[in-house]
């Protein structure tokens, strides 16, 4: 093998270079790149947020408004796709696009409306959510639905508990 | 695992105070005043090489403080864990660096995050906390809080390198002028020749050994994991992953372990075509760099196809993988390393034919067998010295028993051995990969019941390109873990650099530096300097979005 091996080798292979970003570069499929937020679909549940290690997807809540907000900031995102994973209503998809360079800081907003709780007034989830559980119990209790966590518990042990000698 | 507890028994006798048989190793327990007899009876009766110390604010299990030392036993195939149980108001122990070198860093890193004072130590210097630093703060304390910032106004505590007066302190760093990381080498010289090295790293210590514990719950550290190197990230989420499956009892499907080892080997022939560009590029023969990294880019694309990454491949959570393989990207993968091994093979003979590149790595760098095994180093900086060491085999996981190849060893102690380690290593994982493919079981490719109870302890190895890399998890509450304790290859192969560059050529050093594929695991943040009045100030990424409006 003699030195000349290297530029026979040189000449054999040519130019490997690509002209990015003139020339398209190709990625294989199954690459994961951008995730795709539908907001027809997305019901606030914020599974997405608590999977999310580097918090790309933040879940905020703005009591002024009555709205629930889901922020996606590209800035921040690995593409680990796990958010797709877990979203029960597979509004999120990972798609190959990898070219992200972006003005603003928020990507994606998407604006839920929140439910106030029948009891306490206090906003507990948003109406799609609660919307998305009900049709999963069916008919079972509407009105134990429309209650906070807090009082649905008030709730539901008050009617376990027989007054003796008065209202409890 | 009976024998081996027997055979410690033998050597200690009524030195162990109670054991422990768990997934990969032997926990036992010793007091403190034996523990230098004990790692005595451990290294020189049994042939344990030094792995690591951990330390772990153990207030919140049993109200003590504990430090432990691990110890391969490469013949017994497992792992020794010693620990020592101290007192939590004035956690004290004595210093084994007089007897095995490898702990130097081990020691001190433990003392300066947990505040475990060791006695007798012969470097006592800080190792890892800034300049500055606050005496009496200890960020692995479970009750400094993760979102405390100490002012860096303390000047007791500031570095003072060490050299003795006839020689000339040569910086080095602190940005790598060939490998682009952060690190600082004082180069020692007298006239052209190396007498000594100081090194001091550890500039962009990230703390994601307390980020895990506080803020991320057991799936997710994974996904940070792989963020502690940039070449070698998989093994480090492998290792996470299996530490956490030892310590919960988790049985992970085959195919799931198939899968591991197959994007490991990917990884590891990713990383040393790397590595054997940038030492032609050390060298300063770009011929051969540019023809390493042209033979490298397929191995990412197929790392991508495999995985969807070409880097971080995020496939692994505790219990198995998230992403299957299908037969198409099979059968390129196949057909790709095929290219690969021609391109591969040629590359090798015509670099093995220049002669200047041969003089050049022959005959420098050495690193003795004997002081091999004191520094405890590993991988290829281990099998170049005539070590015949690899996680692999000692201690196999993952995939690897239904696999059969050759640990490459040289016995030449230079940096000519440690290159033709990494080059025979790549063949060997391209037959791993072949075989793996042809018996590839099928079957699911995640645990079903992952549960993973609290207060548990987990230790895991993998071999990584430069390396034995480990993992040690105590399981926490609310599934997150309590303790998590990470050592990278490098960080037992870079004080062995003090034999290696010792009575070398100034020319040599940077080539010998590389010979050890130094992983300085970093990312940078930005650091503004307001030079009129002084003051420093971080920019965090969200300004950065802002285009720096604050």
């Amino acid at each position: 093998m003699s030195r000349l091996s290297w530029i026979k080798k040189a000449l054999e292979v040519g130019v490997v270079t690509r002209k990015y970003p003139f020339e398209h570069a190709e990625v294989p499929e199954g690459s994961r790149g951008l995730p795709e937020f539908d907001s027809s679909k997305c019901i606030g549940c914020s599974a997405c947020a608590n999977v999310c290690t580097p918090d790309a997807i933040r879940v905020v809540d703005d009591l002024n408004e009555g709205v629930r907000r889901v922020e996606y900031f590209v800035g921040r995102c690995i593409f680990c796709g796990r958010c797709a994973e877990v979203c029960p209503v597979s509004a999120i998809r990972i798609t190959k696009e990898f070219e992200l360079a972006y003005k603003d800081e928020v990507r994606f907003i998407i604006e839920l409306k929140l439910v106030k709780c029948s009891n306490c007034g206090k906003p507990f989830t948003t109406t799609r959510h609660l919307n998305h559980v009900l049709g999963k119990v069916g008919e079972g209790l509407p009105e134990l639905m429309t209650l906070c966590p807090d009082c649905r518990r008030k709730s539901t042990v008050n009617s376990f508990i027989t007054p003796v000698g008065g209202t409890v | 695992m009976v024998d081996v507890v027997k055979t410690l028994y033998e050597v200690l006798g009524g030195k162990i105070l109670r054991h422990e048989v768990i997934r990969d190793g032997v926990v036992i327990d010793v007091r403190p005043e034996d523990l230098v007899s004990v790692v005595k009876g451990i290294t020189e009766g049994l042939g344990g090489i030094y792995t690591v110390v951990v330390g772990v604010d153990g207030r919140g299990i049993d109200n003590t403080y504990h430090s432990i030392y691990v110890f391969s036993l490469d013949e017994l195939k497992t792992y020794v864990l010693i620990r020592v149980r101290l007192s939590p108001e004035d956690p004290k122990v004595e210093s084994i660096t007089p007897i095995v070198k490898g702990a130097n860093w081990g020691e001190r890193e433990v003392r300066d995050l947990l505040g475990i004072e060791v006695l007798g130590h012969p470097d006592p210097r800080t190792l890892i906390l800034p300049d500055g630093w606050p005496s009496n703060t200890y960020p692995l304390r479970k009750d400094f809080s993760y979102c405390e910032r100490p002012r860096l106004d303390n000047p007791g505590s500031n570095y003072v390198p060490q050299r003795s007066e006839e020689v000339v302190a040569l910086p080095y760093g602190p940005y790598h002028p060939l490998l682009h990381e952060p690190e600082y080498f004082e180069l020692h010289v007298k006239g052209e020749t190396v007498v000594d090295v100081e090194y001091r790293g550890f500039h962009v210590h990230r703390g994601i050994e307390k980020l895990g514990e506080s803020r991320l719950t057991y799936n997710q550290v994974p996904f940070v994991a792989e963020r502690i190197c940039g070449i070698c990230g998989f093994v480090h989420n492998v290792c996470y992953c299996q530490a956490v499956e030892n310590a919960a009892g988790i049985e992970v499907p085959e195919r799931a372990l198939y899968i591991r080892s197959l994007v490991l080997e990917v990884e590891r022939i990713h990383s040393h075509l790397l590595w054997l560009g940038v030492a032609c590029h050390v060298l300063g023969f770009d011929t051969g760099f540019m023809h390493a990294w042209r033979i490298r880019e397929p191995v990412m694309y197929l790392a991508e196809l495999l995985t969807g990454s070409r880097k971080t491949y995020g496939i692994n959570l505790v219990g198995g993988v998230r992403r299957d393989v299908n037969r198409d990207s099979i059968e390129k993968v196949v057909k790709i390393l095929k290219k690969v091994k021609e391109e591969y093979d040629h590359f090798v003979k015509s670099l093995t034919s220049v002669k200047e590149v041969v003089k050049r790595l022959e005959g420098s760098g050495i690193l003795p067998k004997s002081e091999a095994i004191s520094y405890g180093v590993v991988g290829p900086t281990a099998r170049g010295s005539g070590l015949k060491r690899d996680v692999r085999v000692d201690h196999p996981y993952a995939a690897y028993k239904e696999a059969s190849f050759r640990v490459p060893v040289y016995s030449e102690c230079d940096n000519m051995s440690r290159l033709l380690v990494r080059v025979d290593e790549v063949y060997e994982s391209i037959s791993i990969i072949d075989q793996l493919i042809d018996k590839l079981p099928s079957g699911p490719i995640m645990a079903e019941d992952v549960e993973v109870p609290e207060f548990r302890e987990g230790f895991s190895g993998v071999e990584a390109p430069r390396g034995e890399d480990v993992h040690y998890v105590i399981t926490g509450r609310f599934s997150k873990v309590y303790r998590w304790k990470v050592r990278a290859p490098s960080y037992n192969n870079i004080p062995a650099l003090k034999v290696m560059l010792h009575e070398c050529p100034l020319s040599d050093a940077p080539l010998t530096i590389a010979s050890i594929d130094p992983c300085f695991s970093c990312t940078d943040r930005l650091v503004v300097v307001d030079v009129l009045t002084g003051r420093k100030f971080r920019v965090d990424l969200r300004t950065l979005a802002r285009r720096g409006k604050l």
